[in-house]
């Protein structure tokens, strides 16, 4: 394929791909996380139940499981329950306000009970139900009858059968009986020791609305603050009685039909075991018919209640036979064993008298056969595991989002995203102009495209993952500057326009993926082992990085390549490629002790600042409780104060603060850990006092056991961040370029430490996270300079390494502040337009962009010298040079020379005579290893230093009679 | 935190080893290594000494870690010098 197709069908590619995307935004809706939508998350530990024992990921698995059948029943809209690390697990659940009940509700172990079911039965139910395999008395079964016509529920098969079990038509009837029962005081063998509320509508057939609770106030709002009707009708269903609903069964599948409403029964509390009696529940297949089955083993207990219970069962169906009876006969005549899982009959087998007169042993465990098929084994054999739980889960962090906060966060995220975008293109616009407009057409197809894979995916968008977002605007833009930088240098040296631009993205797409490996694998490393907020910002970023390098490398390419012997691109001028271009003459290694000396002051200030005032970790590491609540009456710190002392809450920090949203009467209190209900009273009476504005109440509650895994997780992320990190420069560069690398990061962790003590600015775990994949990010600048060092250590051979360093350092610094400068644009953005959270990222990766660009500059490269001119070869050419120069090692090599060689890609160099540059003493010193004999270090052109001509001549002459000895060498055949 | 401040002091002073005569054992990273090791173990012994733990922190345990700073650059500088010798 020729290059113009190739361009043409890149281009088709991105195109189709950008309208695609187009599609998938319009008709796919954005996932959005808690903190943008509001919502309640709460964060578990698995503990082992125990002592000894460990929790294996199938446990935290199986967990994962059992609570979302648990949430289902919450009717939360698009719950998440995930995994994270190795043994706790995060709920999210979008909507709910009522932190307290979900997590008791989410946090509750399945309740799981084995009833002997029809001495169970009571009144007008047994007397139907009650006699397997005998009429039921006509009284009772029309008296039942007129119950469901009365319901309104029309009598057919399903109906039949259930009435037939003795089942009522709705719950508020069997709620009706149970209520009429006598209460069983201080009841051991119970299900639940406590009586129950349920809440039914007013007008008939009196549908459920809620319940079991066991407050008669928690009836009427629902977990995500739904108003329930105050005028239903509630039932208090006493001790000793439970309601249990029962799906018919499928006579052709022999599934439950759970598409029909269900039976309701009241049955007297008596369970014969329970889920903690039983062990390893599995499906199996029964040797003999291959069916599905589901087996399971009993504890000793366990297995003495069942073996009793399933003889009395069976003496009972025995008895009620008028003689032997075959098994067909037995089947009817067999009394029945109902598994029920939080009130829900799952399964109801009979016990074969004939088959089993004695009931069953469980010895041997036992089984359930007679399933429908694999799948109903499969949910049968995952209920009755939900009872065997064995794991305890314990609440370790609580979240509570206000969705107004929520709202407001997402839309200082998507301004901030914006202006960010904006500001970014104007600096590519001004700077780079007509490159700079093919960059931000790059930057328009780059964000359709992201965005689309946002919805697709889906990733969940949370505030972390906007920041990650808006930071890989900056590392989309800053692949467009490496590229045109060398494009521009080309132009400059007189190249062809499709020639330069050519060479521009063969030379710099090296740089580019070296850069954007390091950002991957920072982003990798966060992904896997950060919290979960954090995993939203590492997976942006790493699925961003990828999608730039798509557009701002293989897109602008093709743009750019199928425009090149257009007219547009005639003129350098377009290009900003006009004239020689900026070239820096600063001594940087020779000025570098300097800068290491203000670096050393300011970790110096940062030493004693940390000792003295150290750091202000937020609650994420120090474990508490935050909750922010917006008053509709006015009232001051004090006031709350008083008001949360009132109710026991002791020792808190309550300070004032603004929100656009709801003006200056917020507060924010910070205090100890609190327990979901104490987070409650205190909303309560701050509600009672003051009144909270609609949707104006938030909290996050972190327990020091979740504390200290952010911590580890962020030590962790760090260590093989750097780590990984030092690998790959050590294997694509040089190991010795590892080193300083690592220096460079050390300065960069610790400059920003002490800013952070300095400031006296909290630490979260967001901040940590922005500074991690900070100095990922920031090494860009040190794999810049350092790329064109190694491509320059080749073209230079006679040259000292100081001389190579201040030639790539003079050739990339422009290259080198511009991608800092696009990326502090759209962090910049953050911290103005961004919100609070955002603010936190923001501040972390502005001290670490900063902090990162000065130590690749000023830190690592000049580490990197002083290291490698030890290095004997290195050695041998300063003593050349510095014999050749009278003692003194020039800054900069022979310029006119280094331009000859770059063109001819010549390999042997002439010698560093560095006519027009000033000279410099050999001294052995740790850093400077190059020293300026004249005092006009400042930057400017040295080459206009007129007290060097007669000198420089003198130099040129040598240089000249040297040359000539030389070729007067090769004419001979010597080197 | 004591080991954070052990740890930025040494690095804080290593920077004002450019100014020193090149002659320690690997060079700048030789002097990097004597300056952090010097400062935390030296850190460390005296934190030890005087009782306190390792999160208790205040001016003194900046200073502290002068002198091992001071120590670690030395013994390293000497280890350069014995090298230089002998390779002379």
């Amino acid at each position: 394929m020729g290059t113009r197709r190739r361009h043409l069908f890149v281009l088709l590619f991105v195109l189709g791909l950008v309208v695609v995307s187009g599609i998938v935004i319009a008709s796919k809706e954005t996932k959005l996380g808690l903190d943008l939508q509001g919502g309640l998350e709460l964060v578990y530990q698995g503990q082992p139940t125990k002592a000894g024992e460990s929790v294996s990921g199938e446990d935290i698995d199986q967990s994962i499981s059992i609570i979302e059948q648990r949430i289902n029943k919450l009717g939360v809209a698009e719950p998440e329950v995930a995994r994270l690390g190795e043994n706790e697990l995060t709920v999210s659940l979008p909507g709910i306000t009522d932190a307290e009940r979900a997590a008791e509700q989410v946090g509750t172990t399945a309740q799981l009970y084995f009833y002997d079911w029809e001495p169970n039965l009571i009144g007008i139910q047994r007397a139907v139900g009650g006699h397997p395999g005998q009429t039921p008395p006509k009284e009772a079964l029309s008296k039942l009858e007129e119950t469901w016509k009365e319901s309104g529920r029309p009598i057919e098969a399903f109906a039949e059968q259930l009435i037939g079990a003795g089942a009522f038509p709705n719950a508020y009837q069997a709620a009706l009986l149970a209520s009429e029962q006598k209460p069983v005081e201080n009841c051991k063998t119970c299900s639940v020791a406590r009586p129950r509320f349920y809440l039914f509508e007013r007008a008939s057939p009196h549908k459920l609305i809620d319940g079991p609770e066991f407050k008669k106030k928690d009836l009427y709002v629902s977990p995500s603050g739904e108003k329930r009707p105050k005028n239903g009708i509630v039932i208090e269903v006493p001790t000793g009685v439970v309601l249990v609903s029962e799906y018919p069964l499928n006579g052709e599948t022999g599934n439950y039909e759970e598409e029909v409403e269900p039976g309701w029964y009241a049955l007297k509390d008596e369970p014969a075991l329970n889920g903690n009696e039983i062990t390893e529940p599995k499906q199996t297949y029964e040797p003999t018919t291959n069916q599905p089955v589901v087996s399971f083993g009993f504890t000793g207990e366990g297995r003495e209640a069942f073996s009793t219970v399933t003889r009395q069962i069976a003496q009972r169906g025995q008895a009620s036979a008028l003689g032997p009876a075959n098994a067909q006969e037995a089947q009817a005549l067999s009394g029945h064993f109902a598994v029920v899982l939080d009130n829900e009959v799952k399964s109801r087998p009979i016990i074969n008298f004939a088959e089993n007169p004695d009931g069953i042993d469980g010895r041997n465990g036992a089984q359930i056969a007679g399933l429908g098929n694999l799948n109903e084994a499969q949910e049968l054999a995952t209920t009755l595991q939900i009872g065997a739980l064995p794991i305890n889960l314990k609440l370790i962090s609580e979240s509570q989002v206000s969705a107004t906060l929520g709202s407001q966060a997402l839309h200082d995220g998507i301004k901030a995203g914006i202006i960010g975008l904006a500001l970014v293109v104007i600096f590519l616009l001004l700077y780079y102009r007509f490159l700079g407009l093919i960059a931000s057409i790059a930057l328009g197809a780059y964000g359709v495209i992201f965005f689309a894979l946002i919805k697709l995916i889906p990733i969940t968008l949370t505030l972390p993952g906007i920041a990650g977002l808006v930071l890989t605007i900056g590392v989309a833009a800053d692949s467009n500057i490496v590229i045109f930088e060398r494009i521009k240098e080309e132009v400059r040296a007189g190249r062809s326009m499709s020639s330069a631009i050519s060479a521009g993205y063969k030379r710099g797409i090296s740089t580019i993926v070296d850069a954007n490996v390091v950002t991957l694998l920072t982003a990798f490393i966060l992904f896997v082992l950060a919290t979960a907020g954090v995993k939203g910002f590492a997976f942006t970023l790493g699925v961003g990085t990828i999608v730039s390098l798509l557009t701002a490398v293989v897109f602008t390419q093709a743009l750019l390549g199928s425009m090149s012997r257009s007219r547009i691109l005639r003129s350098p001028g377009v290009l900003g490629a006009s004239g020689p271009g900026r070239r820096w003459h600063f001594d940087f290694m020779g000025a570098s002790r300097w800068f290491f000396s203000l670096s050393g002051v300011i970790l110096l200030i940062g030493g004693f600042a940390l000792a003295t005032k150290q750091l202000n970790f937020g609650i994420d590491f120090e474990s508490g409780t935050r909750m922010t609540a917006a008053l509709q009456k006015t009232t001051n710190e004090e006031g709350v104060r008083e008001a949360l002392s009132s109710v026991g809450i002791n020792g808190e920090e309550v300070q004032q603060v603004s929100d656009p949203n709801f003006g200056d009467n917020v507060f924010q209190i910070q205090s100890h850990e609190l327990e979901p209900g104490e987070v409650k009273t205190a909303q309560n009476e701050l509600s009672s006092q003051f009144g909270i504005v609609e949707n104006g109440f938030e909290s996050t509650s972190v327990g020091p056991t979740f504390g200290q895994q952010v911590a580890d997780s962020a030590l962790k992320a760090l260590i093989f961040s750097l780590l990984v990190i030092c690998g790959y420069v050590a294997l694509r560069f040089d190991p010795k370029f590892a080193v300083p690398v690592l220096i460079a990061i050390f300065h960069d962790i610790l400059i920003t430490a002490g800013v952070y003590s300095l400031t006296g600015k909290e630490v979260s775990s967001g901040t940590v996270a922005a500074f991690l994949t900070i100095l990922g990010y920031s090494i860009y600048d040190t794999i810049i300079v350092f790329d064109r060092i190694r491509e320059n250590v080749p073209r230079m051979p006679r040259a000292a390494f100081s001389q190579i360093v201040n030639r790539s350092m003079s050739e990339v610094l422009t290259r080198s502040l511009a991608t800092s400068f696009s990326t502090l644009l759209a962090v910049t953005s953050l911290l103005i337009f961004g919100g609070a959270t955002l603010q936190d990222f923001a501040f972390a990766m502005l001290v670490g962009i900063a902090s990162g660009t000065y130590s690749s500059i000023f830190i690592a490269s000049p580490v990197l010298t002083a290291w490698k001119e030890r290095e004997p070869g290195f050695v041998r050419r300063r003593l050349r040079i510095a014999e050749v120069e009278g003692g003194r090692v020039p800054a900069y090599a022979d310029e006119i020379e280094m331009a000859k060689l770059g063109r001819d890609e010549e390999r042997e160099a002439e010698p560093s005579a560095a006519a027009e540059e000033p000279a410099v003493e050999a001294t052995a010193s740790a850093v400077a290893t190059v020293e300026r004999t004249d005092d006009s270090g400042n930057g400017a052109d040295p080459r206009t230093n007129g007290d060097g001509d007669a000198v420089s001549a003198e130099r040129r002459k040598r240089n000249e009679e040297r040359r000539a000895r030389r070729k007067a060498r090769r004419k001979h055949g010597r080197r | 935190m004591a080991l954070v401040v052990f740890f930025i002091m040494g690095i804080a002073l290593w920077h004002f080893t450019v100014f020193v005569p090149d002659r320690f054992w690997q060079g700048i990273v030789g002097a990097f290594l004597g300056a952090v090791l010097g400062s935390i173990i030296f850190g460390l012994i005296v934190q030890e000494a005087s009782g306190k733990s390792l999160g208790d922190t205040d001016v003194s345990t900046a200073l502290i870690a002068v002198p091992g700073v001071l120590i670690g650059l030395a013994i390293v500088y000497a280890i350069g010098i014995r090298s230089e010798r002998q390779l002379d």
